[in-house]
């Protein structure tokens, strides 16, 4: 199991930041550093930017995402925002709003 | 059932209707409608309101709930405590205000009848020690012994109430400098 781990009855408004890896299922307001994987699951809300390892969506973002690694929205993801990352993959069924930013 | 991990950071406020553990570092406020474990590796900074909230690290804050707090070995808290139930084991260390009591309202029903049966049995305690003074006499018949049983009988009861906790230094008076000469002088 992640070492942190956002339960879905959970809401934290301010920073998170973590050396290991973060799963959210509740919801974040304001800023998530993540060094390592971060999953956002289904029906998870993010209110913030992101910075992560590699990502996986299955919730929704409101804010920017830079991962230093892949990024994965899986169906049902909804983000709005923009994304930096090494690679980025959109399922069919995702909804997504901003620019994309990869290593070209 | 959340948890912040070991390397992970939070500032800002938790609040939710879940069980929390906390391995890592919060600051901020925590208001959690279910309980909180404070674990050995965990540092807060932060206000904490749960129904229980169960401690074995390092708090600086207050903490309140509604059921109960508990602080285990190596808990170390600086910060008011406020429950119905406060239990703090050998081993843990607090530095604040602590208050049995929720809301103000006083202790729930099933304290005051633990407080009543608790009562009665000291009461029986003490006739029983009178009882087993004159024994002592009859084994060691040296009045010697009783004048040091008289003595000490007295402290050791008031000790027992407090429940094993050594006695506290004596207290000395403070005499101000120079004055200790100035008895030497005249005594």
């Amino acid at each position: 199991m992640a070492s942190t781990v956002i339960g879905a009855g959970i809401t934290i408004e301010g920073e998170v930041s973590s050396e290991d890896e973060v799963v959210v299922q509740g919801t974040i307001r304001g800023k998530l550093h993540g060094k390592d994987r971060v999953t956002i699951e289904q029906g998870a809300v993010v209110e913030a930017d992101v910075t992560s390892g590699p990502l996986t969506v299955a919730g929704s973002i409101t804010g920017n995402i830079n991962s230093h690694d892949r990024v994965d929205l899986q169906a049902g993801a909804k983000v709005i925002g923009n994304v930096k990352a090494t690679r980025i993959t959109i399922a069919d069924g995702a909804q997504f709003k901003g620019n994309v930013d990869m290593d070209v | 059932m959340a948890t912040i991990g070991k390397s992970a950071r939070v500032k800002g406020r938790i609040h939710g209707n879940e069980d929390l553990t906390v391995f890592g570092r919060v600051e901020g406020e925590v208001n959690i409608d279910g309980d909180v474990v404070i674990e050995a590796s965990a540092l807060v900074a932060a206000n904490i309101s749960a129904h229980v909230i169960t401690v074995r690290g390092a708090i600086k804050g207050d903490l309140t709930a509604s059921d109960a707090v508990r602080l285990e070995d190596g808990a170390r808290v600086v910060g008011d405590l406020r429950a119905p139930r406060v239990a703090i084991a050998p081993g843990a260390l607090v530095r604040g205000y602590v208050q049995t009591a929720h809301n103000g309202k006083e202790v729930p029903a099933r304290r005051p009848a633990a407080a009543q049966v608790a009562r009665p049995a000291a009461r029986v305690a003490v006739p029983a020690r009178p009882a087993a003074l004159p024994t002592t006499p009859t084994t060691t018949p040296t009045t010697q012994a009783v004048r040091v049983v008289a003595k000490v009988e007295p402290k050791r009861a008031a000790l027992s109430i407090a429940g094993g906790i050594k006695a506290p230094p004596p207290v000395v008076p403070v005499l101000k400098k120079g004055s200790k000469g100035a008895l030497k002088r005249r005594g």
